[in-house]
């Protein structure tokens, strides 16, 4: 783990994604590899990364790209990269209007670490130094050999609450494409909590993951709950998201709701109601019409919330105007929606 | 704490029936997560003992996998830690364990130089919580040369299968039987036992000497009269799993409010080796009442009043009920189970149908699993 450090001369935060590596240039040196695997942790895949390189090897890259096929309709959205029929790489284009290919970049890079050590000395002066806006177009103009590497499998970024949501989502299907249920590619994680899940008599549960620890008194369809969370006798969840040690109270509703850790929802509390009005303090975080509960939040009993909504915080009922929170309206007790 | 931790967990027993033919009984799944050894184990780590030792015998691969780390019971340290000791060979000795306190005997040089002045002795085949600090605190408040942990048996248990003790006003424990036929008490011995150290490995080199192997009948029942033997009694919930009936009974008290909150909810907590497995996954069709599902499992079928182990597969139409279904367990579409315990990675064929009519019926049929 190498979190940015106090050093002698200039310190300062990692303000971008290569100058992350190029602070920690010592400690890489240290290693003297051959290569470098550069990788984001928001990203939901199953990749052996050693085909990956041996393609980078016979290739004879100095960097190669991991991309694959998107929907030509949503190759705006994404690094789109442009590549002859032997992989080598033509032209980059960022969220381009009109794409020239339908391959995007999925944010894993192979490096010989001599290109990339002289890519990072040479822009070390540059502000915000990135990945994929830096570092890539500085190898290219340099006239080093990149290549895409294909990848056809499943792959997700769940950077944004509605990816997040959806991808959550799919992995309920009966047999979804990103199986976590297969014997080989286990997907490790820790794991804090042992005891099993108990399913009451009154409990109803259809299309959904649960967790360790937790107890299920209340109706759970389409929905991911974490271990640990208590679903009391008359609740009822729908295509939401709750996570770790949360208790969501009797006879309380949720619809299409994401609910952080270690949260108390009030009994008979109804989330997720009324009308699609966009969120009025960030339209563009809480969309997909979701309801986002913070973490150690709690709501009182009794209230409504409504949709593209942001909880955070102990919350109390004269926090709510007539016992509600119209769609779009933020609550931010915690002081951490910004 | 200032006592080492010896487990028993070497022996089988004839009422286990199938159960055993291929694990020990220390190794035998619990609710769902946990295997019965790991509440000894749990309790020596949450009482700060920081050296125990497992002597195994019987299946004991069973066991040393679910032992392959100590870490999982905070026994992970320099000093101390957790001890597996099967039978060895050694150029003095070529037998197997021939008992409880050969089994001690035959490990004497650990427990010698150990420095700890008290030794916690327990089984590995039952379901508690305890706190071994009091016992501990007791024993030297009796003066006593053993200490034997009681517990009086609910009136509907059959007491032959234990070990029988009546004491007297000062809890001192004058009679003692090992399975009598017909049981004189309702106070019987939860095989938990401390004792001085330098006492125990006097007492087992002599029987060692005689040519006496069992801890209960050579050592404890021989010497009551001579030695200070005492009972202190429990009245939390203790149970023993050594028979069919007793192991399906200890698991459906799980699905008892106030054993799951004993056991999941209070301090201190249980601990158990961890597998890297998904949550559970309820598919359409499926249906679960009173029941507890551990992690890795896929539902499509009824449940009721059972327990599912990690890792079970149960396919569409299904009926389970009143039943336990062991790990890693596949049930084809269209099964019924009522009364059963389905033996771990079992593949049971579609459309196939077992009832425990008067007594628990063990199902063990390893079909192919991918040519089905």
């Amino acid at each position: 783990m190498l979190p940015p450090y106090e050093k002698v001369g200039k310190t300062e935060w990692y303000t971008g994604t290569a100058n992350a590596i190029y602070q920690n240039l010592a400690y890489m040196e240290s290693f003297n590899p051959e290569y470098v695997l550069i990788l984001s942790g928001d990203h939901i895949y199953k990749m052996d990364y050693e085909v990956m390189l041996d393609y980078h090897k016979s290739h004879n890259a100095d960097v190669s790209i991991a991309v694959m096929p998107v929907p030509e309709e949503e190759a705006s959205r994404f690094g789109i990269i442009v590549a002859d029929e032997k992989g080598r790489i033509k032209e980059f284009q960022e969220k381009p209007e009109h794409p020239k290919s339908n391959l995007a970049s999925m944010g894993i890079y192979i490096f010989n670490w001599k290109s990339l050590r002289e890519a990072l000395i040479a822009l070390s002066e540059q502000p915000n130094c990135d990945f994929g806006k830096h570092i890539i177009p500085y190898c290219f103009d340099q006239g080093q050999t990149l290549v895409a590497y294909e990848y056809n499998g499943y792959w997700k970024d769940v950077g944004t609450l509605g990816s997040y949501w959806e991808a959550n989502m799919e992995l309920i299907d009966i047999i979804p494409e990103f199986n976590l249920y297969e014997e080989f590619w286990k997907i490790y994680t820790t794991n804090d909590m042992i005891p099993p899940q108990y399913i009451s008599a009154e409990a109803k549960i259809t299309r959904s993951l649960i967790g360790d620890a937790t107890e299920i008194y209340g109706e759970v369809t389409n929905s991911i709950i974490g271990s640990g969370v208590v679903v009391k006798k008359g609740a009822v969840v729908r295509d939401s998201i709750i996570m770790q040690n949360t208790v969501i109270g009797e006879n309380a509703v949720l619809d299409r709701a994401i609910v952080a850790e270690n949260v108390e929802i009030g009994e008979g509390t109804v989330i997720g109601i009324g009308e699609d009005v966009p969120n009025k303090v960030k339209p563009k975080v809480y969309s997909f019409g979701l309801a986002v509960i913070g973490e150690n939040a709690v709501i009182p009993a009794g209230v409504r919330i409504g949709k593209n909504t942001a909880v955070t915080g102990e919350t109390a009922p004269e926090d709510y105007p007539n016992g509600e929170l119209a769609s779009g309206e933020t609550l931010d007790k915690a002081g951490v929606v910004g | 704490m200032r006592a080492v931790g010896i487990i028993l967990a070497g022996g089988n027993s004839y009422r286990m029936r199938e159960l055993s033919n291929k694990r020990a009984i220390a190794a035998m799944p619990i609710a769902g997560s946990y295997r019965s050894i790991d509440f000894a184990l749990s309790s020596m780590s949450n009482s700060h003992i920081q050296k125990v030792a497992v002597l195994t015998q019987y299946n004991s691969r069973s066991l040393n996998e679910h032992l392959n780390s100590s870490k999982w019971w905070d026994f992970g340290r320099k000093q101390g830690g957790l001890f597996v000791f099967p039978p060895m060979q050694t150029p003095d000795n070529s037998f197997w364990y021939r008992g409880t306190a050969d089994a001690i005997c035959q490990n004497l040089n650990w427990l010698k130089d150990c420095h700890e002045p008290y030794v916690v002795i327990a089984g590995g085949d039952c379901v508690y919580k305890l706190d071994f600090n009091k016992v501990l605190e007791y024993h030297i408040a009796k003066k006593a040369d053993v200490t034997v942990v009681c517990r009086e048996l609910p009136e509907d248990e059959d007491a032959t299968r234990f070990g029988i003790v009546k004491m007297n006003e000062d809890s001192r424990i004058e009679q003692f039987e090992e399975k009598p036929m017909a049981a004189n008490s309702r106070t019987i011995s939860c095989g938990i036992y401390v004792v001085r150290r330098r006492q125990l490995i006097e007492l087992i080199e002599k029987s060692g000497q005689e040519a006496r192997y069992d801890f209960v009948k050579d050592v404890l029942i021989r010497y009551k009269d001579v030695k200070r033997i005492y009972g202190y009694k429990i009245n939390t919930y203790w149970s023993n799993i050594a028979s069919v009936e007793s192991y399906y009974k200890t698991n459906m008290d799980f699905l008892k409010p106030e054993v799951r909150d004993y056991f999941f909810r209070q301090y201190p907590d249980v601990y158990s080796k961890i597998d890297d497995l998904p949550p559970a996954k309820y598919n359409p069709g499926c249906e679960v009442k009173n029941s507890l599902v551990s992690s890795g499992s896929i539902i499509n079928g009824y449940v009721e009043n059972s327990i599912i182990f990690k890792d079970v597969f149960i396919g569409e139409n299904c009926s389970v009920k009143n039943s336990i279904v062991l790990n890693g367990a596949y049930l084809g579409d269209n099964v019924h189970l009522e009364n059963c315990i389905v033996e771990s990675r079992d593949t049971i064929r579609p459309n196939s149908t077992y009832i425990g009519e008067n007594e628990i019926k063990i199902v063990t049929e390893t079909s192919e699993r991918y040519t089905l």
